[in-house]
């Protein structure tokens, strides 16, 4: 192998791919681009209902009396924002409800035989499958629980009870998480999630395209015939499909961090939560080395599959099972959002890396089980690249006459003798 | 020149084709073109690339829309009855390919289908292609897994499939080799014999003496001449095919309207 | 004649095992895999909270009041209320025992202080935690749900000793009732994802399809063999169709059996409350809605791939239609969105109301029909378009050697110009997400109009080599253009209120507080100067070199009519102004914009109708005159209205059949603007 040759190979794979309007599309501007957008259109949106619900009127009808005591209820069920009492529907309220010319029905029943003078009941009668009627129900429910606690509270005074007897003790909730926390929680989630399908993605176009693509231009033996030797032009091709890996996880990360405030400040506006979007150094470098490892074991596992095929399409069709087995790891880690790296976790390949980058975001250093997960990241991409010369040394993939089944070559190359 | 035994198979009138082109405004591709072809006949095309060929075919195949002109198959007019203009033809190009994952059988049966090939003579017409063509090894074979030559000749079969009285051939020996080009010309040859009128398109001076019985040199979009290869002998002097080409093509490059360089360099002056 | 072809298209892809194996088979295996692991993993990590024993800290001043509190809460039975967990208390702890997780919650037991603005002497239990631990948050919930009906149980207490005759609870009861049926809710229920589900499992079956049919014949060079065969285009298209449609409905159907047997065997639940009573006549009418989606979905799917030229092309534009189809099937989770509405109207958002109504016992024959026929309109145009794309010769006669991409210069420009604003709105997108707080609204201002549309405006004209004269349209225009302008912008701006005030009402209904979140970034503290000169001058001029300059220049030669290229630039205006609500009123008056420079050869009228109209939205409001909530009589509208047509009409150039073309060359021609 030499040096200089998978140098200028290098540099001709990686041009020849950046010209690519499909790989440059997918695995740089869509990204970048895109899922702000995408995720800025989401929130529109969800603001948008947010505000359509906010915005309906409330039809009410109010049956029954409450005792003289309780007016003041009724008044102020009248005088609530965004309600409106009706007064004059014909026939049966419950046949409106259920035409949906009415949002609600408040019944109203003074209960006299109670032993508290005035005590009353209030049923709201509803349909829980329209968002305007469970809407116009919390409206209600939220004045007359309210309207319920300043009654007993006065029933309570009369009783010789004062405020602080009522009160008993208060309770408060506090969260001493800093902004920074809880922003590097929510990073460490997405990100180490992020990272590894933006590297795929980023490996997926140049695997395919370098190797099933050239077969089908017929470019493949044009580049075998010249003269250098098969491993350089190999450990080009796979550095330059890594070096894309690299490139789309970075450039992501660097999007998503960059965007991630002012995407999710909206839904933040009514929470106390703020958002500290920042990242030291030391996990800057985790995550770079995460991403290494990880171009370097999909664009050895791309490249030896995406080998059999034919044409492009066919190394796509091919290739894309790899994509589901990389969301296993997400599936698996996805959950326990409190864990971290351990020596077991670490003998997981993919699931160590995503919990090495997650604790690495949230300043968590585990050694150990760091120097686990590189130990077991490396013996992954030796044995893909162990069996990609296995495949490569298989005469008719170099001369691209292959005619595509892997059984064929799982029979003859993989399970012969000799 | 003409034989007025027969009528026309294949009838062009000032055909004419023209593409709107952003830049370039207007672009004439084929430029006012007459001319006839019988059954029982060859009638070849000759240009470089770029001369209107393919357009013309394509026109009569009624894959495009003449802008102006008419031209009729069988008596069809292509734009008003395209269909039945597609019924009586069979049109062979280096661009229409075949469905790869179609075997050999299925394809010929498709084709005669589709091409309106009455049903219950269907299975015997395919037997008899494949009998024809020699193809029987392999009718049963996927297209994708035969060799270039196997392809050729479920090709051509394909073609021919509906049993159109008219042939469009633009330029099929184009990329085969010599013993498939040769089968070709044997074939055109055979179908000739038939009774098929035949438009056969080429650059290849060779195949075009060879097998047509009227020449057209048809050089940027305008038809310079039309004969049989002794008419046309006569009229430039020259013997070789080449040289009445070359003598055509620079006459007119000595004309006003002509641009210099398309093809060839101009180097070669006018003979006179 | 359709019944050979697409016969043939469907023997063809089943013969594509890869393909088959691939984008159905695998998906069909491994979605119920995916389902199984993250069920798993869900309910070991929900286990993993339940199962905890959380571990707390009491602190501070009152700790030994504090303890006997908590010690009754911790007792309390596990009931239908109080959930069960168990608590450990780890002696003494602060914060620091908190952020090392050695606990998951501090208490800190004092009297209630002046920033808790409680009565003074008012106990206090602290309840503190992490909000980024899934355990400690788990933790302050069951903790503080404890202390509450600790809480509760000793005020009822001390109601009951001071003569209360009745529980607290007693009193005032407040009930809900529910009168949705079981069958309502299940629909409902089933309502969210039937259609969305159906769409994209319409979109991933058809596009194994539409991919390999245009696009890949195109690729494999047999389209030319199709279409010299006798069989009609319309024929060809619709085989093709009927393709789609096909393997669409058909893995529709195979996702539905095949969740029904994972269900069945158990791999996992239905969400509870999900009642399947279906009636047949609904049943029917659901298959009778689904067939204008289907139609819908694969003419669309055809039209990309007859617009592509090529597989990856394909896959290319694939994308974006999924998201124009998936979005407006997403219609029927909008509240309070009734069938009965102009809903009905947008093909597939209609149809996503009607499959809701169907559903919820809401249907509406009229109303649904109108619904099926807008979606089946909607299919038969794009299928039209198809055969019109099949018939595009460019596509079918294109050659390969392109003579302006190599010549490039002003004759490549209006083919790239709409790329080049595309490019210019990521940007201008990308800017106001990612500084817009750094940079403030003046600097946001500067970036996109000196950076984005000055700078982009300058590369442009640069890069082609354009003739800055002749595309910015630099000439003096008659002089009957100014008192046109003088009329015209105040006329257009109280029309625009009109018209904002129609769409506020008909087309996004949102309340006040939510239109004014939206507009939050629009008010500023900038005095009257700045405000003229940021927000008047500086658009008038500069948006103007961009849009109703280049952009126009380009769009006017890319496409046929003058009235199209306006509408084009109006249209690419109103998307600058991001926000949604704003894209029609400045879509229109991107349109006015390009008339009026289309109609007087010169950009400098539009200038000044662009400064005019920035300039009377804002300074009037600035200085007080008006007050915001003004509203406009019924007589200015009439007024304005007539102002609009003497506004045109001075416009119009002195020939009729106006708007023209600029003249091909540069310059003044004599006597302003003429033919």
């Amino acid at each position: 192998m030499k040096l200089r040759a998978v140098g200028t190979l290098y540099r001709h794979e990686l041009r020849s791919s950046l010209r690519e309007r499909t790989i440059v599309i997918n695995g740089i501007l869509i990204p970048i681009f895109m899922y702000p957008l995408l995720l800025w259109g989401m929130f529109t949106a969800i603001t948008f209902v947010e505000g359509l619900n906010e915005g309906f009127t409330s039809r009410l009808a109010i049956t029954g009396q409450l005792p003289a005591m309780h007016t003041a209820m009724r008044d102020s069920l009248h005088a609530l924002d965004g309600v409106e009492v009706l007064t004059e529907i014909e026939g049966d309220l419950d046949a409106a409800l259920a035409r949906g010319e009415l949002d609600a029905i408040v019944a109203l029943a003074p209960l006299p035989e109670s032993p508290v003078p005035g005590n009353f009941r209030v049923e709201l009668i509803h349909d829980r499958t329209e968002t305007r009627s469970t809407n116009a129900r919390d409206r209600v429910e939220a004045l007359v629980e309210r309207y319920r606690a300043g009654w007993l509270a006065e029933l309570g005074r009369d009783l010789g009870l004062d405020a602080a007897d009522q009160q008993i003790f208060t309770v408060r909730t506090e969260n001493i998480s800093s902004a920074r926390d809880v922003t590097q929680q929510l990073l460490g989630m997405m990100l180490s999630i992020f990272l590894i399908i933006m590297v795929a993605i980023g490996c997926f176009l140049p695997a395919i395209d370098t190797t099933a693509g050239e077969r089908e231009r017929s470019t493949w033996e044009t580049l075998m015939t010249v003269g250098v030797d098969r491993g350089s032009i190999v450990m080009a091709k796979y550095l330059h499909v890594a070096t894309l890996g690299i490139l789309a996880g970075a450039l992501n990360v660097i999007a998503l961090m960059v965007s991630i405030g002012s995407v999710l400040r909206p839904l933040l506006v009514d929470s106390d939560l703020t958002l500290d979007v920042a990242l030291s150094p030391l996990a800057a470098l985790v995550m770079i080395a995460a991403a290494v490892i990880l171009a370097l074991t999909f664009a050895a596992a791309m490249m030896v599959v995406a080998s059999f095929a034919r044409s492009f399409k066919d190394g796509q069709a091919m290739v894309t099972p790899i994509f589901y087995l990389v969301f296993l790891p997400i599936l698996l880690g996805g959950e326990a959002t409190d864990a971290s790296l351990s020596t077991n976790s670490a003998l997981v390949p993919l699931l160590n890396v995503s919990m090495m980058i997650r604790d690495a975001i949230r300043g968590i250093y585990i050694w150990d089980a760091i120097a686990i997960t590189a130990a077991v990241s490396l013996a992954l991409v030796t044995l893909l690249l162990l069996l990609a010369r296995r495949v490569l040394a298989f005469e008719e993939f170099l001369t691209g006459s292959f005619d595509g089944s892997f059984w064929r070559f799982a029979r003859e190359r993989l399970f012969a003798r000799g | 020149m003409m034989t007025h035994l027969h009528t026309p198979a294949v009838a062009v009138h000032d055909l004419r084709k023209s593409f709107f082109d952003e830049e370039r405004g207007e672009v004439t591709a084929v430029d006012g073109i007459s001319f006839e072809a019988l059954p029982g006949e060859v009638f070849g095309l000759l240009g470089a690339n770029g001369a209107g060929k393919t357009t013309t075919l394509r026109m009569l195949s009624t894959v495009l829309t003449p802008s102006s002109g008419s031209a009729t198959v069988m008596g069809h007019d292509v734009v008003k009855e395209g269909e039945r203009v597609r019924r009586n033809l069979g049109f062979h190009s280096a661009s229409t390919a075949l469905y790869p994952r179609l075997t050999a059988r299925e394809t010929l049966e498709f084709f005669a289908r589709i091409n309106g090939y009455p049903e219950e003579r269907l299975n015997a017409r395919v037997d008899q292609l494949v009998d024809r063509f020699a193809i029987r090894e392999y009718e049963h074979g996927r297209i994708e897994k035969l060799s270039s030559g196997m392809k050729q000749k479920v090709s051509i079969a394909r073609t021919i499939a509906h049993d159109p009285p008219v042939l469009i051939f633009d330029e099929p020996t184009v990329g085969l080799d010599v013993m498939n080009a040769i089968e070709m010309v044997k074939v055109v040859n055979e179908l000739k014999a038939e009774g098929k009128a035949i438009l056969y398109s080429s650059h290849i001076m060779s195949e075009v003496e060879k097998l047509c019985d009227r020449i057209g040199i048809l050089h940027r979009g305008r038809l310079l001449a039309l004969g049989t290869l002794d008419e046309l002998r006569e009229a430039t002097g020259e013997h070789y095919l080449e040289d009445i080409f070359v003598t055509y093509v620079t006459e007119r490059a000595g004309t006003a309207d002509a641009v210099p360089g398309i093809f060839g360099e101009p180097g070669t002056p006018p003979a006179s | 004649m359709i019944g050979p072809l697409l016969r043939n298209e469907l023997r063809m892809l089943l013969r594509d095992t890869r393909t088959l194996l691939i984008a159905v088979v695998a998906p069909i295996v491994v979605l119920p895999g995916w389902i199984l692991v993250s069920n798993f993993v869900a309910d070991r990590e929900e286990e993993r909270i339940e199962s905890a024993t959380y571990r707390w800290a009491l602190v501070g001043e009152e700790a030994a009041w504090g303890e006997s509190i908590i010690e009754r809460a911790l007792d309390l039975p596990a009931d239908s209320t109080l959930g069960d967990a168990t608590f450990e208390r780890v002696g003494e702890g602060n914060d620091s025992l908190l952020s090392a997780s050695e606990v998951e919650l501090v208490v800190v037991a004092r009297r209630a202080t002046e920033a808790d603005s409680l009565a003074t002497d008012t106990p206090v239990l602290e309840v503190r935690y992490r909000a980024e631990s899934d355990l400690s948050r788990a933790a302050r919930e069951r903790f503080v749900e404890r202390l509450e009906a600790v809480r509760e149980a000793e005020r009822d207490r001390r109601f009951r000793l001071a003569g209360l005759p009745a529980s607290r609870a007693e009193l005032g009861v407040v009930s809900t009732t529910n009168v949705a049926s079981a069958g309502k809710e299940g629909g409902r229920l089933l309502s969210r994802f039937l259609l969305p589900f159906v769409v994209m499992m319409m979109l991933g079956g058809g596009s194994i399809m539409a991919a390999d049919t245009i696009s890949g014949e195109k690729e494999r060079g047999t389209l030319e063999t199709l279409l010299t065969s006798s069989a009609r285009r319309s024929e060809i298209v619709r085989a093709k169709l009927l393709a789609v449609i096909t393997v669409g409905l058909a893995v529709v159907v195979i996702n539905v059996v095949n969740l029904a047997i994972y269900v069945t065997i158990g791999v996992f639940d239905l969400p509870e409350g999900l009642a399947l009573e279906l009636a047949p006549a609904q049943l029917a009418l659901l298959l009778l809605l689904f067939l204008p989606l289907a139609g819908l979905v694969a003419a669309g799917l055809l039209l990309v791939s007859g617009i592509a030229k090529s597989y990856r092309e394909y896959q290319l534009y694939a994308p974006v239609l999924f998201l124009a189809f998936l979005i407006p099937s997403l219609a029927g989770l909008l509240p309070g969105l009734s069938l009965e509405s102009a809903i009905v109207l947008v093909p597939l958002a209609g149809v996503a109301v009607a499959t809701t109504a169907v559903l919820v016992d809401a249907w509406h024959p009229l109303w649904g029909l109108v619904a099926f026929a807008s979606s089946a309109g909607a299919a038969l145009y794009l299928l039209r378009r198809v055969e019109g794309v099949l018939s595009n010769e460019r596509l079918i006669a294109g050659t390969d050697f392109d003579e302006a991409e190599f010549r490039g210069g002003p004759a490549l420009f209006p083919r790239h110009v709409l790329t080049w604003f595309l490019g210019l709105w990521v940007l201008f997108f990308l800017a106001s997400l990612w500084f817009g707080d750094v940079l403030g609204v003046r600097g946001q201002l500067v970036i996109n109009l000196v950076g984005i549309f000055l700078g982009g405006s300058a590369w442009m004209v640069h890069r082609y080599r354009l003739d800055p004269v002749e595309v910015l349209s630099l000439r003096r225009p008659r002089w009957t253009a100014w008192p046109a302008v003088l009329i015209g912008a105040p006329s257009f701006l109280v029309l625009g209120v009109g018209v904002s005030e129609l769409v506020n009402t008909w087309l996004f209904p949102m309340p006040e507080s939510v239109l004014e979140s939206f507009a939050r970034g629009l008010t500023l503290d900038l005095g009257l100067a700045q405000i003229v000169f940021f927000l008047a001058i500086l658009p008038g001029v500069l948006e103007e070199i961009a849009f109703r300059g280049v952009l126009l220049h380009g769009l006017r030669r890319r496409l046929r009519t003058p009235w199209a290229a306006a509408l084009a630039c109006g249209v690419i205006f109103g998307l600058f102004h991001v926000s949604l609500f704003r894209i029609i009123p400045t879509g229109l008056l991107g349109i006015v914009l390009a008339l009026v420079v289309l109609r007087t050869g010169s950009i400098y009228p539009a200038m000044l109708w662009h400064l005019l109209n920035n300039a009377l939205a804002l300074v009037p409001d600035e200085l007080g005159w008006i007050s915001p909530d003004l509203a406009v009589p019924g007589w200015a509208y009439a007024l304005a209205f007539v102002g609009m047509a003497i506004s045109l009409s001075l416009l119009r150039p002195r020939t009729p059949g106006a708007p023209r073309a600029p003249s091909p060359v540069g310059g003044v021609p004599p006597g302003g603007y003429s033919p």
